[in-house]
């Protein structure tokens, strides 16, 4: 179809010739992903084939100091001038060959089986409870990940000290001058700066982010669970079982009932919880910005006070305002003259699931309202008066201009807050604290989404592993949808167009 | 200038990082006020603290006895005034002390209050020490039979019977009234109490959504928990009549809907605040069933028209059944891998000894477990305690339960009261049916 015909399609026509497009493409579009994931696992390899060969190329080329410097870190620079970097690069070998001997290999070793001797406790001679410690599976694979972390820094050190060696020994052999430490250091506030910049937040995300990760993502595939918890009980590799745990379907409230029930209401949750919100808010915000409208900067002030009270308070308080002797429901009874008692929070799932939304919408719309309300001041005034000069309605100019205009800035944001809707723990923990309960569920009630569950089984019943698996689930789901969208919103596609 | 400026920028990113990992841990240290008392009665042995000295523990109780429990730190610290003992009370609720005690084990205290039924969790992951052998046998002979067996599991490993715990205190629920609301004879049965509520526009308050409470209805119908499985882990039951229980079941819910407005499950505390009237606003409470933890606020609610006695009875098929209860205790446990361990095995028979139950009785109204308490008058004058006592003959031991146990028998309660719930329709027997497997995690 050619452009000027779409053009003239209505919007349901553009809408279904695009749906049936998407579908039409969507096998040449996973071709080509998968051809470029090849592409990059081929790279990959050729890359670390490479790697080897110039780890072999060097180690034959180079003179006795360089093969030297394959087993002592640091020994080409050493006898070559760079006596400092030299010793540094000894230094890191022989700090990673301490580490390994007294901390690393300890755990190392035991990384296989996650520890086989149990805790013991026996009674000394006068009678008191002797605690004789086992191993610590949580230890054990804890300091495994760390251990392997460290190696592979190491690992990295060790590769740039054989690149130097062979690099000094070139030098010499060419006759160049070989640089002194204050000149190698000075290179790091010149064109090697990135590494100087990035080396510090890289270690902190490293500590701080990956190594966490690694660790929750390890735990997935293990038994640690509430019949295995240290420090008295082992708990060892469970391979894949926890994963198929969570989609075998057996009999009665299984773990697989359960993840498929809250996986769709998340789902349901985190569409409502967005869509409402942002439309309610820009609603409030275009009133608001109408023309004519008397103190503005009051209604605006008033919404953010909202803001201003921190979430779980208001959420607290809304919990005990909906409770069957709450104030909704005395208030209801002193308009209506009877005894009012509405279980808005404990007796079907529909009620509560209803409930929980309109009060995130109450809570949410300020945020919204914020947002918006800058962009629409910030659309120009003469696109509407052209509009209303050629005969546009109010409804034409708000299809035709503010929405499109909205819609461009705040995409990103309408899919970053979806994505933290299926993750809006507060929301539903806080208020409803996941009921009203059901006995077709494990461990989880009819308004739980996946993370309250997953809380759930960390806090309560100290199922880790069941825990892991859920949450990498859940971040699969998250990272492939918010891909998949932003990297078809205009936004992206289009980044210049309002600029 | 650019670099620098870029340097600065990196450098705040690690800044902000490490500005959370600011220290957050509160306690409840130091001595105020310490207590004269320091009892005559309680007395070890100073070899029994063997090379241990200037040791410090950190100690959890719940928060109403923490300053009780501070004072009877500060007079142990006292008696052993050569091992220069530093004690730290940290207030921590006895429902959650096994899940904190479980997440991080090192973290946690040295000696630790905690319910009873969460000793199997404790002894399965083996963070709670074994009493003392030689302070054992003295539990043993001067506590309740019904508390000492509360206190012992068999070990894991080898599978004898071993004492894992101090027991501290009785602790169970009843029921309580306001006498000028129900009668003493009314008490008796649920349905006259129902009535005389709604009578006098006042509610009966029960937490029916709480699996603690919400196991009276089918406990009542004759279900009773029998022990966990040879793994530790999943929960027995009796061979209990299916058909009984049911029967049961449907006789509550059909009272809870025919007194809809007075029948009302709500948080316990809203008993004792419901008892509460003044000039302005008259009480909303008439009855309820609350434990003994809250036995001075409801006696001072009431004054002298509080009324405390066993559960009722309701009638279930024409047959007036007595209703039955979950009674359990609380334990002093101490952490078995404190550095301490002497120190805290000491610590903790010295809470559980005859002095500290009696000092806890007539402060806090806790029920003691040692025998020459219950026998002493501050006890025995106790209407709350005589309540709890008279309803320990008809209860269900809260010993060997499973950590699964709780929130299906709650759902059980929530689903008898919810308002969509027809009892004239509802399948009673399926409800049954699905908790039996969700408690078996089957």
């Amino acid at each position: 179809m050619r452009y000027i015909d779409y053009m003239q399609l209505n919007p349901f026509q553009k809408f279904g010739y695009n749906f049936t497009q998407f579908f039409k493409k969507l096998p040449g579009n996973l071709k080509r992903f998968f051809v470029f994931l090849g592409h990059v696992i081929v790279k990959f390899f050729v890359g670390i084939g490479k790697g080897f060969a110039n780890y072999g190329k060097k180690f034959v080329k180079g003179d006795f100091a360089v093969k030297l410097s394959y087993l002592i870190f640091g020994f080409a620079n050493m006898v070559k001038g760079q006596l400092i970097k030299g010793l540094l690069f000894l230094i890191t070998e022989v700090a990673y060959i301490l580490f390994m001997i007294y901390f690393g290999w300890g755990y190392m070793a035991k990384f296989g089986t996650l520890g086989t001797v149990k805790a013991t406790t026996t009674m000394d001679e006068m009678g008191f409870p002797v605690n004789v410690p086992g191993d610590n599976s949580m230890l054990i694979l804890l300091y495994g990940v760390v251990t392997i972390v460290v190696s592979v820094i190491v690992l990295a050190i060790y590769i740039a000290n054989t690149k130097s060696a062979y690099k000094v020994y070139e030098d010499k052999l060419e006759g160049r001058k070989v640089l002194s430490f204050k000149e190698d250091v000075m290179q790091f506030v010149d064109e090697k700066f990135h590494i100087t910049l990035m080396s510090l937040p890289c270690l902190l995300i490293g500590c701080f982010t990956i190594l966490p990760l690694v660790f929750m993502i390890l735990i997935a595939f293990t038994s640690y669970d509430n019949a295995h918890l240290p420090p008295g009980n082992l708990f060892t590799w469970v391979g894949l079982s926890n994963f198929t745990d969570l989609v075998s379907m057996t009999e009665g409230a299984n773990k697989a009932t359960t993840f498929i029930g809250l996986a769709q209401w998340t789902i349901i949750w985190a569409i409502f919880a967005t869509f409402t919100n942002y439309i309610f808010g820009m609603i409030v915000a275009l009133m608001i910005n109408k023309k004519g409208i008397k103190l503005k900067a009051l209604w605006r002030t008033l919404f953010v006070v909202v803001i201003a009270v921190p979430q779980f308070v208001s959420l607290l308080l809304m919990n005990q305002m909906l409770q069957t002797n709450g104030a909704i429901n005395q208030l209801l009874s002193l308009l209506t003259g009877s005894d009012v008692a509405i279980q808005f929070l404990n007796s079907t799932p529909l009620m509560a699931r209803v409930t929980v939304i309109i009060v995130n919408i109450w809570i949410g719309i300020p945020y919204t309202i914020l947002i918006t309300s800058g962009i629409l001041m910030n659309i120009p005034a003469d696109l509407y008066e052209s509009a209303t000069i050629d005969g546009a309605g109010p409804v034409k100019s708000f299809m035709k201009i503010t929405l499109p205009y909205m819609l461009f800035v705040t995409t990103p944001y309408l899919i970053t807050s979806f994505i933290g809707n299926i993750n809006n723990f507060n929301v539903i923990y806080l208020l409803t604290a996941g009921g009203p309960t059901t006995s077709d569920y494990y461990q989880a009630g009819y308004t739980d989404i996946l993370v309250t569950w997953l809380f759930k089984l960390t806090m309560d019943k100290n199922d880790y592993n069941l825990a892991a698996a859920v949450g990498i689930l859940v971040f699969i789901v998250c990272a492939t949808l918010s891909l998949i969208t932003f990297n078809m919103t205009k936004s992206a596609k289009d980044e210049e167009a309002f600029s | 200038m650019k670099k620098i400026v870029a340097l600065l920028l990196a450098a705040m990113m690690m800044v902000a990082a490490f500005a959370s990992c600011g220290n957050t841990d509160k306690a409840a240290g130091g001595s105020d006020d310490a207590s004269t008392n320091t009892g005559a009665k309680f007395s070890v042995d100073v070899a029994d603290f063997g090379e241990e000295s200037g040791a410090s523990l950190k100690v959890w109780g719940p928060d109403n006895y923490v300053k009780l429990l501070k004072k009877q730190c500060d007079a142990f610290v006292k008696m052993f005034p050569d091992q220069k003992i530093k004690i730290n009370v940290v207030a921590q609720g006895e429902d959650t002390a096994a899940t904190n005690m479980l997440s991080d084990a090192d973290a946690a205290a040295d000696v630790f209050g905690f319910a009873s039924d969460q000793l199997s969790r404790l002894v399965n992951a083996g963070v709670i020490a074994p009493v003392a052998t030689k302070y054992a046998e003295d539990i043993t002979a001067t506590n309740l039979k019904a508390a000492v067996s509360a206190s012992t599991l068999p070990n894991p490993d080898t599978n004898e019977d071993t004492l894992y715990a101090f027991p501290e205190t009785g602790n169970g629920y009843y029921l309580v009234y306001d006498k000028t609301v129900v009668s003493d004879k009314e008490a008796g049965s649920l349905e006259a109490i129902l009535a005389a509520c709604k009578k006098a526009g006042k509610k009966f308050i029960m937490d029916a959504g709480t699996g603690y409470y919400g196991c009276i209805f089918a406990f009542t119908g004759g279900l009773e928990i029998n022990g966990l499985e040879e793994d530790g882990l999943t929960q027995k039951f009796n061979d209990f009549d299916s058909k009984k229980v049911v029967a049961t079941l449907k006789a509550f819910s059909t009272l809870m809907h025919e007194y809809k407005d007075t029948f009302t499950s709500l948080d316990v505390a809203n008993v004792s605040s419901g008892f509460v009237s003044s000039k302005k606003k008259a009480s909303t409470c008439g009855a309820g069933i609350d434990g003994n933890w809250n036995a001075t606020a409801d006696a001072d609610a009431l004054g002298e028209n509080f009324g405390a006695t066993k559960l009722p009875t309701i009638k279930v098929d024409g047959e007036e059944q007595q209703m039955i209860s979950m009674y359990g205790y609380k334990m002093i446990g101490v952490n078995n891998g404190s550095k301490y361990p002497r120190t805290s095995q000491i610590l903790a028979y010295y809470l559980s000894s005859e002095d500290c139950q009696q000092q806890r009785c007539d402060e806090l109204g806790w029920s003691p477990t040692n025998n020459t308490v219950i026998e002493s008058d501050s006890a025995k004058n106790n209407v709350a305690i005589s309540a709890l006592v008279a309803q320990s003959e008809h209860s269900v031991p809260q010993v060997n339960v499973s950590s699964t146990f709780w929130d299906p028998m709650g759902n059980v309660g929530n689903k008898l009261i919810a308002a969509d719930t027809n009892p004239k329709k509802y399948d009673f027997d399926k409800l049954l049916k699905d908790t039996i497997s969700n408690i078996k995690d089957e």
